[in-house]
């Protein structure tokens, strides 16, 4: 458990009690962005309003916010390697992923073993080149060095390879020994026998073993068997030799050398007491026992064997409970993969989580689910060490993989990491409407999208992107804004979207608005291609991309095609019907040109027609149908106004059909009425 | 892995402070204090940023609680007060512009202790509880306007409530038949000052809320509810602190399955205090909260300390950090 003590402390040492008499007390609230909590005091008495009592002697204010953490945020060092190995990691998911089909993952098939020792040598390599660089603040090079020791030795006792399951494991053990626990030298024997007690050399064990046949010299085992046996004959002569020697020749001026020499002897003819006699006076561990005894007891030591062996060795030699790497190679010696687990976990959640996984697949994790959750051991460990990387939100990314390899329980906890990545749209751009100004999406909110796309969160994604959408609505980017809600497939939003940009024009007039539009435009193709796109809302922004092309030719003063663009969103039903009473003062407005005509008979049918059809409404009570924008955009005037407006219009018009008959050489436009004028 | 330590940040308030809650990104704190304010400042790692606090004044009485309210509808703060009201705040456009009121709510009679925001997936609603002994629940309806549901909850009084996530408990991991994804439950626990936890559901057939359990367990005023996040288990979690000194965490494996409580221990701590009771916290319980991920619960005491606890292997729930002065 750990204990975490606020600084600058709110009182001083054996105040406590008086900080609580005063009616104080701690509370918390934790943080959805990493693992901090923030703390403040507070007071208890709050439902019957009691103020609390000062407090003296205070060190600091009780009215300050202070934010804890279990967590040390990774420093760079750290990060580095935790962003190295995630990579690995990755990696090893993807083979997993693709081979998940198979049922040969379990088992140590010939695939899957290369594939796994792979990986772990990638991990050893990775923790290596971290503690060349470790720093002293975080993790120190102890911390890396043990890392090491441990990974390596679950390579030797769990990764053979492949095809080697059943080999003898001596030789590796003592290399790992070498390597890891005794520096290798090179110098020669005669250094060794110029000694009094050459054992307490450092080249001794090596020595030993460079004389002694070893396996890896020869191709076959046979050979080897045959090679061992004849150098046994030798050591047997030898001994055979040396008991000869007489009493009392086997003391010299100094000491009895034959002693020590019937010791190495002994060593050499494999005689298990002897060897942990000696290893007792070297101070050496039970970890050299049992690779003399991989050696030179049983050449023939197999994996499977170890457990045994080291139980033995272990009742003479117990292990060191105080020291938790120790601990942990007693339990790979075992077998016990469980126990060495929890207690990489003590020592290094990334230890744990890395190994579990590679564990994993070899079966050795029993139970594999844990009895009352029902999360797997492996996915217990991997989340755990996914919470430690939560606490600094810069690792989001590597914090959501972890937690997708976790099964639908780790997708869900990614979801939430994923949800509250913040995103920030920097730029404000209330108010301006400068076209020139580009504008970035930003990097987070592109990385997010992207990273769900990957996992396949589509919840999430739909969620973030109606929150982007709603972000670029409120500073008028309506071209990311329509993007969004189009990809979040959110239309309510799209609609407001879109009504909003109709509202420029309203509020600021066609030229604003045509801008506004040149940004949305873009996206109507593809929300047209999109099979789920609402027609309403779709229709919508064909209206608004329409009314300001309308507006944008009559500004360039290509008013034929202008006013084509009025009779063509009648004609196609674009038009919504609040925005009527604008279309029709607009198309009498180009009808007020004198000199063109611009529209034909038909044409100023056309727009009669629908000129009717809003006084029929506004006489029975519909007004507002028809009229509700063209108010708004004469200043907030009622509808009598607007009718009035409309009426001055129907004359216009009126007049304009009229001549239009006469230009076309008095042929009566056949069929269509005109109703009457009123003036 | 050492802890760190902590940052404090000063809030310049007046007064006592009773509660402070981080946005749904963790990037901004809001604090509320017997001065009647709340104060917003921009958090970046622990440390607030300078000139970016706003004060939000409005209230008549202490400030109890804030609730922030989903980032879909904006930037948006409930809080609830002393005196009665329960406010509704919104940051205008552009940010400089600072937050204005945009609801005030006046349905109680008396204190409002405490306002939790329902999960997003059910739209904009708000429980809050209330000291004469009402819960009201509001709900913003598509025409702007907020609708007041008001109804007796605990006779002496309401302290705490907490609402159920949408999701069904289980329903990823079990899929359902026809593929349909099941509707959000639209549930809520509530503490009363009558020793028992209530757990309300709104039925649609009648549109009202009604009591579907009362959790019985605690020998004193329930001071605070919380309702796990539901993370894909099939469980579903509440915690309960009280007055009585215990904290209990209530599941419940299968909607039909009833409640089962718990009690955390801190007697099996590191270092239980001489004659530390199991089962028995050294005061009286004040606040529960969870988590991001419903696998921590925060636990704040009255004597000073503020525990982290995790739910262990076996199902237990065992102490894993301690934060105190």
């Amino acid at each position: 458990m750990t204990v975490i003590r606020l600084y600058p402390p709110l009182f001083e040492e054996g105040k406590h009690a008086k900080f609580l008499d005063s009616g104080h007390t701690l509370c918390a609230a934790q943080s959805p962005r990493d693992n901090s909590v923030a703390v403040f005091a507070t007071n208890v008495y709050k439902v019957n309003s009691q103020a609390p009592r000062s407090l003296e002697d205070k060190h600091s204010d009780p009215r300050d916010i202070y934010t804890a953490s279990t967590d040390r945020v990774p420093s760079a060092e750290r990060r580095l390697f935790v962003t190295d190995t995630s990579v690995v990691f990755a990696s090893l998911q993807d083979f997993k992923n693709n081979h998940s089909e198979q049922d040969s993952l379990i088992g140590r098939s010939e695939q899957v073993s290369p594939v796994l020792i792979k990986h772990a040598v990638d991990y050893v390599r990775i923790v290596v080149d971290s503690w060349a660089q470790a720093s002293p603040l975080q993790y120190d090079d102890n911390h890396y060095r043990i890392l090491y020791n441990c990974l390596s030795l679950f390579v030797v006792l769990y990764l053979p390879e492949a095809g080697f399951d059943d080999a003898p494991v001596g030789e590796e053990l003592m290399e790992w020994l070498n390597t890891h626990f005794i520096e290798p030298s090179s110098e020669e024997g005669d250094h060794l026998s110029s000694q009094d007690k050459p054992w307490q050399d450092e080249t001794f064990w090596p020595y030993l073993t460079s004389s002694h046949p070893r396996i890896v010299q020869f191709s076959t085992e046979r050979e080897f068997v045959v090679a061992l046996r004849r150098w046994k004959e030798k050591v047997k002569s030898l001994r055979l030799e040396l008991d000869r020697v007489p009493e009392d020749a086997r003391e010299d001026d100094f000491e009895n050398w034959w002693k020590p020499f019937s010791n190495i002897v002994g060593i050499l003819e494999g005689r298990p007491e002897i060897i942990q006699n000696i290893c007792i006076e070297l101070n050496a561990d039970w970890k050299e026992v049992c690779a003399a005894w991989s050696i030179f007891v049983n050449h023939r030591l197999r994996r499977q064997d170890l457990p045994e062996v080291v139980n033995q060795i272990l009742e003479i030699m117990p292990p060191d409970p105080t020291d938790l790497e120790d601990t942990i190679h007693v339990a790979l010696f075992r077998g016990e993969t469980m126990e060495a687990l929890s207690h990489a976990a003590k020592l290094d959640g990334w230890l744990a989580a890395h190994w579990v996984d590679l564990m994993e697949p070899l079966d050795l994790l029993t139970p594999r689910v844990s009895d009352d959750s029902d999360i797997s051991v492996r996915d217990q460990y991997v989340l755990s060490y996914a919470d430690y990387l939560h606490s600094d939100p810069v690792l989001w990314r590597i914090t959501v993989a972890y937690m997708c390899s976790c099964g639908s329980i780790g997708r869900e906890r990614a979801d939430q990491v994923l949800l509250r990545v913040p995103i920030s749209f920097n730029r404000s751009v209330a108010g301006s409407h400068d076209a020139n100004v580009s504008v970035e999406v930003p990097d987070a909110l592109r990385a997010v999208v992207e990273t769900c796309h990957e996992y396949g969160r589509e919840s999430v994604r739909r969620m973030v992107c109606t929150i982007a959408a709603q972000n670029f609505l409120r500073r008028k980017e309506y071209g990311l804004g329509v993007s969004y809600a189009t990809s979040a497939e959110n239309w309510t939003w799209l609609g407001r979207i879109v009504d909003a940009v109709l509202t420029e024009y309203i509020k600021h007039g066609p030229e604003v608005f045509a801008r506004s539009v040149a940004a949305v435009a873009p996206s109507l193709q593809e929300l047209r291609a999109h099979p789920g796109a609402d027609g309403v809302f779709t229709h919508r922004l064909l209206f608004a991309v329409r009314y300001a092309e309308f507006h944008q030719r009559r500004l360039n003063g290509d008013l034929q095609e202008a006013a084509l663009d009025i009779l063509t969103m009648f004609n196609e039903g674009l038009a919504p019907r609040t925005w009527w009473g604008v279309l029709l003062c607009d198309a009498v407005d180009l009808v007020r040109n004198d000199n063109l005509m611009l529209y034909s008979s038909s044409g100023a049918v056309e727009l009669l027609k629908r000129l009717e059809e809003v006084h029929l409404g506004a006489s029975q009570g519909a007004g507002d149908d028809y009229l509700s924008i063209l108010m708004v955009t004469m200043k907030g005037s009622d509808e009598s106004e607007a009718l009035q407006r409309l009426k001055s219009a129907r004359l216009s018009l009126a007049k304009y059909y009229a001549k239009c008959t006469m230009v076309a050489g008095g042929r009566d436009i056949s069929g269509s009425r005109v109703g009457i004028i009123a003036v | 892995m050492a802890p760190s330590d902590p940052i404090p940040i000063e809030t310049a308030h007046e007064d006592m402070i009773h509660d402070a809650q981080l946005d749904y990104y963790g990037k901004r704190l809001a604090t509320c204090s017997s001065d009647r304010t709340i104060k917003v400042f921009d958090v970046v790692d622990g440390e607030p940023q300078r000139g970016a606090g706003q004060t939000l004044k409005g209230h008549t009485g202490p400030v109890w609680q804030v609730a922030w309210a989903h980032p879909k509808f904006g930037h948006i703060l409930a809080s609830c007060s002393y005196d009665g009201k329960v406010i509704i705040w919104k940051e205008q456009q552009p940010s400089s512009a600072g937050w204005a009121k945009i609801k005030e709510h006046s349905l109680h009679t008396a204190s409002v202790n405490s306002v939790s925001w329902a999960p997003h997936e059910l739209g904009a609603i708000l429980a809050c509880a209330s000291s004469d002994g009402k819960i009201s629940v509001l709900t913003f309806k598509d025409d702007g306007q907020w609708g007041a549901d008001v109804f007796e909850a605990h006779a002496i009084g309401c302290n705490a409530v907490s609402w159920a996530p949408a999701a069904r408990a289980g329903s990823l991991l079990a899929p359902n038949a026809g593929g349909r994804r099941p509707a959000p439950a639209k549930r809520f626990a509530s503490a009363g000052c009558d020793n028992i936890v209530k757990i309300w559901g709104f039925s649609e057939e009648t549109q009202a809320w009604v009591e579907e359990d009362v959790l019985e367990g605690h020998a004193d005023w329930v001071r605070d509810v919380a309702w796990a996040p539901n993370i894909g288990l099939p469980r579903s979690y509440i915690a309960t602190a009280s007055q009585d000194k215990t904290v209990l965490v209530w599941t419940k494996d299968t909607p039909s399955a009833p409640w089962a409580k718990t009690a955390l221990d801190p007697s099996v701590s590191a270092a239980p205090s001489a004659g530390a009771t199991p089962g028995k916290f050294p005061d009286v319980v004040w606040r529960v909260s969870w988590s991001l991920a419903g696998n921590v619960l925060a636990v704040s005491c009255g004597d000073g300390k503020v525990t982290l606890w995790k739910e262990n292997l076996k199902g237990g729930w065992e102490c894993v950090s301690d934060v105190s002065s």
